[in-house]
C-alpha cells in the first residue's frame, strides 16, 4: 500500500525538522503544510496508508480527516508543544513533542507499518474463515434466507450480504449446494442435518 | 492465436488447437485429410465454409464475434451443430467423466466421505446440465426454428431469455466443484486417477463456455434481433 506522510505545522523550522529525521530512515512521500485547512485539498487521495503528524493545539479540520477516513488507512499523530500528558487527545492514534528523540520520531513509522500490516492480515485471514463466517456457512446450508440468517444472528441483511461476499471469495464456491458440500466436507454441519436429496 | 482461413491446410487445424478434433467430428469431418484444404474438405462434406471457419474460429479466439457471417445463414444451421454438441455431451463426455470419477472413488482407501460428497455434487451438477440441455433441444430450439419457418411470433411469449441465467447458474456450479477438489478436499485418492478426472473435467468446461458462447452470443442475439423486426 502507498504511503503517505503529511506534517501539518504553523513553524516551518517543525516542519523541515520532522521531516528531515524521517526521511533519513524512510524513503517515504512527505507533504508539508502550514495549516490543516489545506489537508482539504488532498480528499481524493484513496487506498493510501496516510500518516497524519497534526499540530495538537491547532483547528484540525476533522472534516478533511473524516473524508480521508473513508478512502484510506489513516493514523493521526498529535504533535504537542510541550512533555506534558494532560493535553493528550483521544482522538490521536500516537503522540509527540518538541522533545522526542530522533529514535522515538522514527520508531512512530515502524510501529504504524507494523499495525498496517498486521490489520491486513487479518482481512485476508490467510483464507481461514472466521467462526461468524462459518455461522453464516452452517445457516445457508440449512437452506435459510438472507433475512431469516440477519434474524438468527442478529445481525442486519447489509452485514449478512457482506459475510457471503467474503466467504465466495476465500472459498471459491457461490453456490448454495456447493457450500453445502464444504460445510459437510469441513465438519460444520453433520449431513443428517440437511435433506440431501433436496439440497444437494 | 491466429483465425483460420478457407485456403488454410485442414490438417493445420489439428496441429495448431487440437482441441477442435470433437469440433470437427460434430460437423461429420474424420481424420486423414492428405493436403486437402478447409475450403476443400468442406465442398466435399457438403458443409457451408463460411459457417464451418465461424465455428471453429469462436473456439479458437475468445474475442472472436462472427457477426457478418453467421447472420448470412439460417440459425436451422447453427442448431443442428448445438444439437449435435449436446449429443456429444450426452453420450461421450459425461459418461467418461463419470467413469473417471468412480476410478477416483475406487482407489480411495479409507475415509472417503469427503469423496462421495463430491460425487454427489458431481450427480446434482450432471442432473441440472442435463435439465438444461434437454430444455433447449425441446423448448428453445423447436421455438427458434418455428419462428423463422413462420414468422410470426408466438402468442405464449418468447423464453429465449431465460437461458443466458441457466448459463451462469450452470457455470457457476462447475466452477464450485473444480474449486472443491482443487483447494478444499484432502487428497485420499490415487494422483492418476484425480489427475484424469480433473483434467477431463476442466476441458469440458473450455469446450461447454464456448458452446454457451455460441448460444448466448451468436443465436440467441440473431433470434432476438429477428423477434423484434416481427414485431414491427
Ligand atoms: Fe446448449
Ligand atoms: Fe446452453
Amino acid at each position: 500500500m502507498k504511503e503517505n506522510v503529511f506534517i501539518v505545522h504553523h513553524s516551518e523550522i517543525i516542519r523541515k525538522g520532522l521531516s528531515l529525521i524521517l526521511q533519513e530512515y524512510f524513503k517515504m512521500e512527505i507533504t508539508q503544510l502550514s495549516s490543516a485547512k489545506d489537508l482539504s485539498s488532498f480528499s481524493a487521495i484513496s487506498g493510501s496508508t496516510l500518516i497524519l503528524i497534526l499540530e495538537a493545539q491547532a483547528d484540525l479540520n476533522t472534516k478533511a480527516i473524516d473524508l480521508l477516513k473513508k478512502n484510506n488507512d489513516v493514523y493521526l499523530v498529535g504533535f504537542y508543544g510541550e512533555t506534558s500528558e494532560e493535553h493528550f487527545d483521544k482522538i490521536f492514534d500516537y503522540q509527540l513533542n518538541h522533545y522526542s528523540s530522533a529514535i522515538q520520531i522514527q520508531k512512530l513509522i515502524q510501529v504504524i507499518r507494523q499495525s498496517g500490516s498486521k490489520s491486513k492480515n487479518s482481512l485476508q485471514d490467510n483464507g481461514e474463515l472466521t467462526t461468524r463466517e462459518k455461522d453464516v456457512i452452517k445457516l445457508i446450508a440449512l437452506g435459510l434466507s438472507n433475512k431469516e440468517i440477519a434474524d438468527k444472528l442478529f445481525i442486519s441483511i447489509h452485514t449478512v450480504i457482506s459475510h457471503r461476499k467474503n466467504i465466495t471469495e476465500k472459498l471459491g464456491i457461490k453456490s448454495i449446494s456447493g457450500l453445502t458440500v464444504y460445510a459437510i466436507m469441513n465438519n460444520l454441519l453433520d449431513i443428517q442435518d440437511i435433506n440431501p436429496e433436496e439440497l444437494i | 492465436m491466429e483465425l483460420f482461413r478457407k485456403e488454410d491446410k485442414m490438417s493445420s487445424l489439428i496441429t495448431r488447437n487440437y482441441n477442435l478434433l470433437p469440433v470437427i467430428n460434430r460437423f461429420g469431418i474424420r481424420l486423414g485429410f492428405k493436403e486437402k484444404t478447409i475450403a476443400e474438405v468442406c465442398q466435399e462434406k457438403k458443409i457451408d465454409t463460411d459457417f464451418f471457419l465461424a465455428i471453429v474460429n469462436t473456439y479458437t479466439d475468445e474475442s472472436y464475434f462472427p457477426e457478418a457471417e453467421f447472420l448470412s445463414f439460417s440459425p436451422v444451421l447453427l442448431i443442428d451443430y448445438l444439437k449435435n454438441t449436446h449429443k456429444y455431451y450426452i453420450n461421450y463426455v459425461l459418461p467418461k467423466i463419470e467413469r473417471l470419477l468412480n476410478q477416483v472413488l475406487q482407489s480411495c482407501p479409507e475415509n472417503c466421505s469427503s469423496l462421495k460428497m463430491i460425487n454427489t455434487f458431481y450427480q446434482k451438477y450432471k442432473t441440472e446440465l442435463l435439465l438444461h440441455l434437454k430444455l433447449e433441444d425441446e423448448k428453445v430450439f423447436p421455438y427458434i426454428i418455428n419462428l423463422y419457418e413462420n414468422k410470426t411470433l408466438s402468442a405464449e411469449g418468447s423464453f429465449i431469455e431465460v437461458i443466458e441465467n441457466e448459463h451462469t447458474n450452470v457455470e457457476v456450479k462447475l466452477s464450485d466443484l473444480e474449486n472443491l477438489i482443487i483447494r478444499h478436499l484432502s487428497p485420499n485418492y490415487e494422483d492418476n486417477a484425480m489427475n484424469e478426472f480433473l483434467t477431463a473435467l476442466l476441458q469440458f468446461e473450455n469446450d461447454l463456455n464456448d458452446h454457451a458462447r455460441i448460444e448466448d452470443h451468436i443465436l440467441i442475439t440473431q433470434v432476438i434481433e429477428f423477434e423484434k423486426e416481427l414485431k414491427k
